[in-house]
């Protein structure tokens, strides 16, 4: 099977840029959480874990 | 663990479902409708019975047009939601077509969630043509091939990653196209960590 070309350095970018929208996401999912009563994103959190 | 294990896919039955399990495949199920798509990193691992949880499932999607979004953005919105705007338009032309991935998670939740995105790369692309079919009981789904997904998780680099490699490679490792992996360990220079960590 013929395996495609890897850029390391474009890999790099799309690593450091992965990692900036997850950094994004968790602010939104703080902001989520803050005005989101106990009962329900424990619920959310129990069921992920569980 | 029973698994049957050939060329064209892996089948595991009598998998008791955890809700994460139950979650992709309710997603899958809209996704596969409109459009190819291959499940890549942590939910992979997860699958096939390693024992962590992931709050957010990897999916690259084929590129679309807006036609063919908009019919799966409508099928979606029936049980899902997009948490990065509720604006169909923007989340094509802003998020997918901008190479930023969108999220989709279970109306009024928030956690576990769908990241979706587009190829970017070649390695995406790659990704997507020879994504590996995996049969759990009765559904179907499209995995990255674990040849790439070792050596990739492995140039991820976190000790999250490495076990999750290590746990695919001491799982599968007879199956597996040493060629195809030992050749994306040296493109992505990860032969040293492999050495060290997962044989």
């Amino acid at each position: 099977m013929k395996t495609p070309k890897i850029d390391l350095k474009e890999l790099e970018k799309m690593k450091k840029e992965n990692f900036q929208q997850r950094l994004e996401f968790i602010d939104k999912y703080v902001e989520w959480l803050k005005k989101t009563p106990n009962k329900k994103w424990s619920k959310q959190q129990k069921e992920l874990i569980d | 663990m029973d698994y049957k294990y050939t060329k064209d896919c892996i089948v595991i039955k009598d998998k008791t479902l955890s809700k994460l399990d139950e979650f992709v495949l309710d997603f899958i199920r809209i996704l596969e409708k409109h459009v190819k798509y291959v499940i890549v990193s942590g939910y992979v691992a997860i699958l096939f019975g390693r024992n962590r949880t992931s709050e957010d499932v990897d999916i690259i999607i084929q590129k679309l047009d807006f036609n063919t979004f908009n019919r799966l953005w409508l099928d979606v919105y029936k049980n899902f939601e997009c948490l990065n705007t509720h604006d169909l338009k923007k989340a094509y032309n802003d998020y997918l077509l901008e190479n930023i991935s969108i999220r989709f998670s279970r109306k009024g939740e928030f956690i576990p969630n769908i990241e979706i995105k587009v190829p970017k790369i070649e390695l995406d692309k790659w990704t997507l043509s020879e994504s590996k079919k995996v049969i759990i009981n009765d559904s179907t789904l499209f995995i990255s091939p674990l040849e790439l997904e070792i050596p990739y998780k492995l140039y991820l680099g976190s000790e999250k990653d490495i076990e999750d490699a290590r746990y695919l490679y001491k799982l599968f490792k007879k199956y597996l196209d040493t060629k195809l992996l030992n050749d994306f360990n040296k493109k992505l220079k990860t032969n040293k960590l492999f050495i060290r960590y997962i044989q």
